[in-house]
């Protein structure tokens, strides 16, 4: 079998989750690669979470959450907002691609927005290739 | 106790066994380690299917669950019951979603089955660390918020307080009642919309279970389900509810009308209003858009909004009354003021400002004509006395305010007569005496003495006397020298004392040829003066160009028509005398350059431009300074050389004596100088009252942000008639005649009423109950709910963006609201159906989804538009019996009781029908018979043609939308918006009326599109379900939170800022963060956050994710 980007989506339950359960009903077709954890709100994303889904055999991961101002828990999203760049910057660091994680908005009534984000996240991802935590420049994180 | 996991995959019929190898994904399963036994089963929500589980867990002694099937959204809650019944934690229960996150989403029955078998594989690597978790249970308030006073929140609010429980009903709107009060009849019985809606209104105004909140809005909402603390803003409505009896005293009176929103504009209402007549509650209210730019823009804080108003409705007297509320200059004023007024005017941005000035001048012209009444004394209310030492209008301005406000008040002047500047500086072609006069007797009338010929320096002198405050406006009368070699020579001359000279009747000598020196009003009013004296020949000696000249734009150029000669960028620099007298003067050319301090471009001397004119009268206006020898000697003074005085309070160095107008400007406006009188009579009475002369100043006005300018037809502005220039350079006549009453009128009535209130306080007067109160602030209440049900509505979507039906543009093409008020018997043409001149229309043309079943636009349908546009072929039967009505449709949707019956019974009435969505409406005629019609241009979509169709009228059906603040409202009560921003229903068909939070429903138009029968149904759905968590009384507060191990932490307190509910405190003894269970909602930023990995989240502990991230990943 030929390679298949595996790809871990973090998913808020409010919107995002919601918005993937209407891509669902709505028998909208679109690539299969991203399995999806559902949490509270897309701020409970710890970076050491992204780091482990890298560990476990993860090519990308996506974090999805409300649209800015709608959050749930007020302003999650924007702690999220504010701390994801922080994490590529570090994973740069560690010789990971930081395209490899992609934090997206999607509400719960975009159902197509979120067949578009996982189908455009995999195609990303395949253009990367797999990732390999021992490949390059990983060396100095290893220690 | 090991974990023994279960793990249950549902074939959910063919929806997952049709692309997911359930067997194979349960061979799979069984095979973990952790698993005690996996099953496959057809339906696992069934009763069978729970039952199985049941079983399994009691014989086998299972103690986890994983159930694979649909999406947690849906059946979570049922397995977490069928747990409870089986004696296990809820907790300890995972769902895995293959359904609408695999077999649903793929064609591929491989790449379904994959990932199917992650995420089981997921669930049970996380199920594994789940913990039992245990809730409380939190009272639930009994009192509920119903936001929105239409229809639906009516009716949600009758149902709640017939039970017996509070409801807070919040409208923003001054009454309740909603579009539905707007419409004429209802399909598809024709019910009288008011006469079946204005029962429950009244009933929600008098129902001892309602508290009526209009004109409020919700602001804040914090806390949750059976617990909210709710911050409502209750706009000021300027009148006392309680008092107000609806007499429309107050309306009669007032003087401002603006378009009636409730009519949708097609009639007015006053400032001073009541919606309809059947308003809930019936009180009036006073539409006050903040402050007039005019007002906010005067200096001296003169209402001009209030006596322009006034004006336009004939009412001088009162108008001029408006004035003398801030001060008595109308005639001063209205001829000098440099009116900063007219600068601001928001007329200005349609053609041109209205002329306030002149509209001022006419009221005291229309005063003195008419004979002015004797002001009557003010009566001495404290027991006080102040000194005021200048009579100009800084003195008198403050004169005037400190009498009025009860005190004994002398003025002491030096000259002959009052008025300062204003009778020695300012000439009488300008100014005549007689209108000074007049003004200065009625501040005099009303108790100030005026002590002329008497010069007061001596501060202690004065307090000896009795007088417990001074007020110094003494002027700047003392004029700058240039510094030129030889301006002592005689014939050169000093503006002021030129100008003095002249008014005091005193004869000056001139030459033939004068020259005067400067580019102010003193410069343009000496060179007019002195060829009024005769001069042959006056010019004006400007050091810069024309746009940097201070003096009044409208002076310098009747100066000009007069003949008075200008020579710009020229600049004196010596002054030649012969015997000792002028002969020439030495001018040297100028050119700008930079911009200096007062921002205008600095004049810098051309090397060698020096040439020489043969002057006989020099007259020097280049400026003017206080005169300290006419000062108290104890007196500071700022580096300009002026009278140092605090620039809020006008206080001098020496205590209890202040100071204002020129003495600490320098030479300025009258306008000016009015408000330093005014800011330090305020500053007299709190120093002489023994308070704060600080707090609350200065005055904070809001100028009105938007003021509507759309229509408002183009008309010039009222211009006085002048004196023809022969005859203004013969006499010292006044120069410009004033307006006329009508010409007042017309001009009055251009203005746009900026604030809408004018604030001529009429009202007042007029409410026999004391009823308005123009003081009135907005306040925020606060109250406590355990529900709440959002019934916001909807808003008509506006035609005007679709440009080819040219709504806006084309007089007699109107909304389907508007025809609606239209067509009411108690609307703006009393039921009468008319176009815009006034004629009967022969032919209309109805227009179906104008905005809805447009991608360009909304997309949904709206769902009402279809039978309310029948109801109107209805209508117009009956009140045009002989009238041709099309109606243009694309599909007729008639899905409930009795709408189909009501389609056909439109059809026997006469009406035609037309499928096909009109292209466009045009005035564009290509026949004579379609001259003067509107022509709609539309494919006939039965039979394949294109067609033009004439009308005289068209009816356009225009879609329902959200509120524009729809998503500020979602946000405020923390739900959400879908597309089109209508609020989202916690689930499309299973529960249209809660939303994702708890306690918050949604019912109306707010919701989607529907019709009054809907709204009202999903109105009593969300009041039953408030019922329900009323009647249960309790509700169980949130498992799944944060935890901190006070061993871990380390006190860095990152996360106290981090918590959006502010539910985590630092305990300053233990030096750890502490999170309150009762306020965290478990959102997890302060897990993720801590640096310690110290706070634990409960059901997402970072054990269970990274579990399952190792199983979707395995």
């Amino acid at each position: 079998m030929s390679w298949e980007p595996k790809i871990v989506g973090f998913l808020c339950n409010w919107c995002s989750y919601r918005g993937a359960d209407l891509a669902g009903t709505s028998r909208i077709h679109f690539a299969p690669n991203v399995k999806v954890i559902r949490v509270p709100c897309s701020t409970r994303v710890e970076p050491s979470f992204v780091i482990k889904a890298f560990q476990s055999g993860a090519d990308g991961v996506l974090i999805l959450g409300c649209h800015p101002g709608d959050c749930h828990y007020i302003e999650g999203n924007y702690k999220t907002m504010r701390r994801v760049p922080l994490l590529k910057k570090m994973l740069k660091q560690f010789g990971i691609e930081p395209e490899r994680v992609r934090l997206d908005w999607v509400s719960a009534s975009e159902g197509q927005k979120y067949a578009t984000v996982v189908n455009e996240m995999t195609e990303k991802v395949r253009e990367l290739g797999p990732f390999n935590a021992n490949n390059g420049e990983g060396q100095h994180g290893k220690n | 106790m090991e974990p023994k996991i279960g793990v249950y995959i549902c074939d959910c019929g063919s929806n997952i066994l049709g692309k997911v190898d359930v067997p194979k994904v349960v061979e799979y399963i069984q095979n973990l380690p952790t698993v005690t036994i996996a099953r496959e089963y057809r339906f696992m929500c069934s009763g069978p299917g729970q039952d199985l589980i049941e079983q399994d867990i009691k014989e086998m002694g299972l103690n986890r669950v994983v159930v694979a099937s649909c999406s947690p959204q849906m059946h979570e809650p049922t397995f977490r019951r069928l747990m409870q019944r089986a004696g296990l934690n809820p907790y300890l229960f995972e769902m895995a979603n293959i359904r609408e996150h695999a077999s649903w989403v793929t064609d591929d029955p491989d790449a379904a089955t994959e990932k199917a078998r992650a995420l089981v594989s997921a669930a049970v690597r996380r199920v594994y660390y789940q913990e039992p978790l245990e809730t409380r249970e939190v009272p639930v308030h009994p009192d509920t918020l119903v936001v929105g006073g239409g229809i639906a929140g009516i009716q949600a609010a009758l149902e709640i307080a017939d039970s017996g429980h509070k409801v807070y009903l919040v409208e923003r709107e001054p009454s309740i009642g909603g579009h539905m009060i707007q419409l004429d009849k209802t399909f598809p019985t024709l019910d009288c919309s008011a006469c079946i809606l204005t029962p429950k209104m009244t009933l929600s105004g008098t129902h001892p279970f309602i508290e009526l909140m209009t004109y409020s809005e919700v602001t804040e909402v914090s806390g949750f389900i059976g617990n909210f603390k709710v911050k409502i803003r209750k706009k000021p409505r300027y009148i006392d509810v309680d008092e107000c009896n609806g007499c429309s005293d107050c309306e009669k009176v007032c003087p401002v009308t603006v378009p009636s929103e409730f009519n949708m504009k097609l009639g007015t209402r006053k400032a001073t209003y009541r919606p309809f007549p059947q308003a809930v509650p019936s009180a009036y209210v006073i539409d006050k858009q903040g402050k007039s730019p005019c007002s906010v823009t005067c200096p001296a804080g003169v209402n001009a909004h209030g006596y322009v108003a006034l004006i336009s409705q004939g009412k001088f007297k009162e108008a001029i009354e408006v004035l003398r509320r801030t001060m008595p200059f109308a005639g001063v004023c209205g001829r000098v003021c440099t009116h900063p007024c007219e600068t601001e005017c928001e007329r200005g941005k349609v053609d041109q400002p209205i002329a306030i000035r002149a509209l001022k001048r006419f009221m005291a012209d229309y005063e003195l004509k008419n004979g002015r009444e004797k002001a009557q004394p003010v009566e001495r209310t404290k027991k006080d006395k102040v000194a005021v030492v200048g009579s100009g209008p800084a003195g008198l301005a403050c004169a005037y305010d400190l009498v009025k406000a009860g005190y004994t008040v002398t003025v002491f002047e030096a000259a002959d007569k009052a008025g300062g500047m204003l009778r020695y500086g300012i000439p009488e072609y300008r100014l005549p005496k007689s209108i000074l006069d007049s003004e200065i007797d009625y501040v005099k009338e009303l108790g100030v003495e005026i002590k002329t010929k008497t010069t007061v320096k001596d501060i202690d002198e004065i307090k000896k006397q009795g007088y417990k405050a001074v007020f110094l406006a003494n002027g700047a009368w003392v004029s700058q020298k240039m510094n030129i070699p030889g301006e002592d020579a005689e014939g050169v001359m000093h503006a002021i004392e030129f100008l003095k000279q002249v008014s005091e009747g005193k004869k000056v000598e001139l030459g033939n040829k004068v020259a005067v020196v400067g580019g102010g009003n003193a410069a343009v009013d000496a060179a007019r003066t002195a060829l009024r004296l005769g001069a042959k020949d006056v010019s004006i000696i400007y050091r810069r160009s024309r746009a940097e000249m201070p003096a009044i734009a409208s002076e310098i150029d009747e100066m000009e028509e007069e003949g008075v000669k200008i020579r710009y960028l020229t600049n004196p620099v010596e002054v030649i005398a012969a015997n000792g007298k002028l002969a020439k003067v030495r001018c040297i050319r100028m050119e700008l350059g930079e911009p200096d301090a007062s921002g205008r471009r600095r004049p810098v001397p051309v090397d060698g431009s020096e040439f020489e004119m043969e002057i006989g009268t020099l007259i020097m206006a280049t400026g003017q300074a206080v005169n300290k020898s006419m000062l108290p000697g104890n007196i500071a003074y700022s580096e300009s050389g002026t009278v140092k005085a605090d620039e809020i309070t006008y206080e001098t160095s020496v205590k209890g004596v202040f100071a204002g107008g020129d003495v600490v400007a320098g030479p300025a406006t009258v306008i000016e100088a009015v408000a330093a009188g005014k800011e330090a009579a305020i500053s007299i009475d709190r120093y002489l009252q023994g308070t704060d002369m600080k707090e609350g100043r200065p005055e904070e006005k809001e100028r009105v942000k938007d003021v509507p300018k759309k229509g408002v037809a183009k008309q010039p502005r009222a211009t006085m008639s002048k004196l023809p220039v022969a005859e203004r350079t013969r006499s010292f006549k006044e120069v410009e005649a004033g307006l006329d009453e009508n010409a007042a009128i017309e001009e009055a009535n251009r203005c746009l009423n900026c604030a809408v209130c004018c604030e001529c306080l009429l009202c007042v007067s007029a409410c026999e109950r004391n009823a308005v109160r123009h003081d009135m602030k907005e306040e925020i209440v606060e109250v406590d709910v355990g529900n709440i049900i959002l019934a916001t509505g909807f808003k008509e979507f506006d035609p005007s963006v679709m440009q080819q039906y040219g709504y806006g543009r084309l007089p007699n093409v109107i909304t389907g609201l508007e025809f609606e008020r239209m067509v009411n018997s108690a609307g703006p043409t009393s039921g009468k159906i008319m176009l815009k001149n006034g004629e009967e229309p022969k032919s209309l043309a109805i227009v179906h989804c104008v905005g809805s079943r447009d991608i360009n636009y909304h997309e949904y349908c709206s769902s009402v538009c279809c039978m309310y546009s029948l109801k109107f072929s209805h209508l117009l039967r009956e009140h045009l019996p002989n009238a041709e009505v099309y109606e243009f449709y694309i599909d007729i949707r008639a899905p409930r009781k009795g709408f189909e019956e009501f389609y056909n019974r439109i059809l026997k009435e006469g009406t035609i029908l037309y499928r096909g969505r009109p292209g466009e409406i045009t005035d564009v005629a290509e026949t004579p018979y379609e001259q003067g019609k509107l022509i709609v241009k539309f494919e006939n979509t039965l039979i394949g043609e294109k067609e033009r169709l004439p009308v005289d009228m068209v009816i356009l059906s225009a879609a329902l939308e959200p509120h524009e603040n729809a998503r500020d409202v979602a946000r405020i009560f923390n739900i959400s918006c879908g597309e089109g921003d209508f609020f989202i229903e916690r689930h499309p068909k299973l529960d249209p009326v809660a939303t994702m939070t708890e306690g918050v429903f949604i019912a109306g138009c707010c919701e989607s599109p529907k019709d009054i029968r809907d709204s009202v149904a999903q109105a009593s759905a969300a009041a039953a379900r408030v019922l329900a968590l009323i009647s249960k009384g309790k509700v169980e507060t949130e498992a799944t939170i944060a935890e901190i191990d006070e061993e871990r932490c380390s006190g860095c307190r990152v996360c106290n800022l981090l918590c959006p509910y502010g539910a985590i405190d630092f305990d300053e003894e233990k030096k750890v963060s502490k999170i309150n269970d009762a306020i965290c909602k478990g959102c997890g930023a302060c897990v993720a956050a801590c640096p310690s990995a110290a706070i634990k989240h409960k059901h997402y502990t970072t054990q269970e994710i990274m579990a399952q991230i190792e199983g979707i990943l395995a």
